[in-house]
């Protein structure tokens, strides 16, 4: 990405009502080109103080070469890593086709912890059908590696992930791997050690609290647009991450724009407008009349991917019998052991000990 | 409904001189005042001028103001005693129900619970602390952890939560097959509403309710919360191994728990 379109993003960023940002830093590699990392925060550093937001930045990256320099420039703003581990050595390696992935990953883990704190870095995991089989070794991978939470969350049936052959079947084991996960997880914390399901946690929020979340995947209006736009090095703008994926594959139905053009006529343009008559569960069919509406949802780019049309089909959709089974699963915990989960829940939602 | 009895006599008049005499003769050093009534709202505007009053002479006092906070679903009203300029006040109002048709029933006024409802919402606006009561009888006790979740969700920002035992006096008597319910007889489910906002981080106590008739959990909940003149102890309690640690009973109520006994042995931890 060019410096001219970084700056300009930046600028559309802080033009955007929101009181709190978060700035992600995307690859291919992105601290393959560090100086432009550092560029954009102390360009968006300057405008934060301007206009008062708070500002949180994400370095996606694989945690294999990020330079010291980095590190110490980040140590002195609101920056975190992010970087993927998907379990035990042998699983994250062959995930990753190489024989010394895990241990590069591991060791630039504990180079930013040491670098610029304990909690600076999180790890999402890539649930591949191998891992479906071994729910209990990724959690004690995490737990070994010091982490005291997970994201159990599905491949999305994007851009390379795509070539899965049997994605039906692949997420009725994914919601068996969930169950599986969930309740090894809440034995250990029954045991007294803090460990936190994060999807169960965003979900238990928007049932128990009046809080909101801002995970992208599951909001009404759809995250896409109002909760995360993508600034493409190739100087178009697109709705979502997923949206990007597409793009790669030639296919770029949620371009919305150039960077170069302006604020408005991206956020409030004809392409928007277009997929904003279907990105709240409240009015497409299917959500409208589920119970489900207000905790799952709107996800126009994944049925457009999945289903070759923005609307979407929900007696067909993957995406909605995995959330409708998850769901379901978390009220018929609350349902059923209450009295036993609500303390676990509780501190999983409120982080207090 | 509130417990205490029912005065018909006109006499806001000759209490407000009486009161701003009360507050001229107070020393600074008081620590706290309180408002309470009937209810002080009823007193319009004039509640303004004793407040203000309060605050002129004893800027240091802290005033606790008991109203069923109907009066603030004007937030007009509301904004009218946050003019008094004093932060130094905190409001404790009651809720009897999630359930409006429980809570209008219980103030035999119809459209109570949504304008109490609104006033704590106007009340939160203009900044005020609130100090929610819950007072604990035969119909509010059957929906305790559903009330729990009601004010977490709906009014997670209030100050402080307070669940009270009745007073067996006034209109509970009236009203004794109604409203009396022996406290052993809802402690599970105080226990899962204390306990399920405490975790929540909101700030729980137990008013009026002597240890032996709560779950050991709700315990370090319990507060001393009887005033001296109307508080009194039984003759077992001296028995009591958290005696010191105790409300006590209403001196005033004319009906106590069965399950008062003296607690000898604590575990240790
Ligand atoms: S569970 Fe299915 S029908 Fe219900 S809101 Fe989610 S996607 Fe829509």
């Amino acid at each position: 990405m060019s410096k001219e379109d970084l700056f300009r993003s930046i600028d559309h960023m802080y033009m955007s009502p929101a009181p709190h940002l978060t700035m992600e830093f995307q690859g291919g590699e992105p601290t393959l080109v560090p100086e432009l990392i550092k560029e954009g925060i102390l360009y968006s550093e300057s405008k934060r103080e301007q206009t008062g937001k708070s500002v949180t930045y994400v370095i996606c990256t694989n945690s294999v070469n990020i330079p010291d320099h980095l590190l110490d420039f980040c140590s002195n703003y609101n920056v975190v890593f992010s970087t993927s581990l998907d379990g035990p050595e042998w699983l994250h390696n062959t995930n990753r086709g190489k024989s010394d992935s895990y241990q590069k990953v591991i060791a630039g883990i504990e180079k930013v912890r040491d670098a610029i704190g304990e909690y600076k870095v999180s790890a999402l995991m890539t649930t591949s059908e191998l891992s479906l089989d071994h729910p209990k070794e990724i959690i004690d991978a995490y737990r070994a590696n010091k982490f005291n939470s997970i994201f159990i969350r599905s491949l999305n049936p994007y851009g390379l992930a795509k070539d899965n052959e049997d994605w039906p079947r692949y997420f009725d084991r994914f919601v068996e791997f969930y169950k599986i996960a969930l309740d090894y997880i809440i034995e250990i914390n029954k045991s007294g050690e803090l460990f936190v399901e994060e999807l169960t946690t965003m979900i238990l929020k928007k049932i128990l609290t009046p809080f909101p979340i801002g995970f992208v995947d599951l909001q009404s209006p759809s995250g896409i647009v109002n909760g995360v736009i993508v600034y493409n090095y190739d100087g178009y703008v697109y709705a979502s991450d997923e949206s990007r994926m597409l793009a790669e594959n030639g296919d770029y139905k949620f371009r919305l724009g150039k960077i170069t053009d302006n604020y408005e006529s991206i956020f409030y343009g004809r392409r928007v407008q277009e997929v904003s008559r279907v990105w709240a569960t409240e009015y497409i069919a299917g959500c409208s009349e589920c119970a489900y509406l207000s905790i799952c949802g709107a996800d126009p780019v994944r049925n457009y991917s999945t289903q070759g049309d923005e609307y979407g089909f929900r007696p067909s959709s993957t995406l909605c019998k995995k959330n409708m089974s998850i769901i379901n699963h978390i009220f018929h915990l609350l349902d059923t052991r209450r009295e036993e989960l609500m303390p676990i829940f509780q501190r999983w939602i409120t982080g207090v000990e | 409904m509130c417990c205490q009895p029912p005065n018909n006599s006109n006499d806001l008049e000759r209490n407000y001189i009486k009161n701003i005499k009360l507050i001229d003769s107070a020393p600074s050093t008081l620590p706290s005042i309180g408002i309470t009534g009937g209810e002080p709202t009823l007193l319009g505007d004039k509640l303004f001028s004793l407040i203000s009053h309060i605050k002129a002479k004893l800027p240091e006092t802290e005033i606790h103001l008991l109203t069923n906070g109907r009066a603030f679903a004007d937030i007009t009203y509301a904004k009218k005693l946050k003019q008094c300029g004093t932060d130094n006040i905190l409001l404790g109002i009651p809720l009897h129900s999630d359930c409006s048709i429980d809570h209008d029933y219980i103030t035999q006024s119809k459209g109570s619970f949504d304008e109490t409802m609104l006033g704590l919402y106007n009340l939160e606006r203009c900044g005020f602390d609130v100090e929610l009561r819950i007072v604990l009888n035969r119909i509010t006790c059957q929906r305790l952890p559903q009330m729990a979740n009601f004010i977490y969700r709906n009014l997670p920002f209030v100050r402080y939560v307070a669940f009270m035992g009745m007073e067996y006096t006034g209109y509970t008597i009236k009203n004794h097959d109604l409203v009396w319910i022996d406290p052993l007889d809802y402690k599970d489910q105080l226990e899962t509403a204390v306990c399920e906002l405490n975790r929540w981080g909101l700030n729980v106590s137990v008013f009026n309710l002597t240890h032996c008739v709560l779950n050991e959990n709700l315990w370090k909940f319990a507060v001393k919360s009887i005033s001296d003149w109307k508080n009194e102890y039984a003759e077992f309690c001296d028995e009591c191994a958290l005696k010191e640690k105790c409300c006590g009973l209403f001196a005033t109520s004319r009906k106590q728990s069965k399950g008062l006994q003296p607690i000898k042995v604590i575990l240790c931890e």
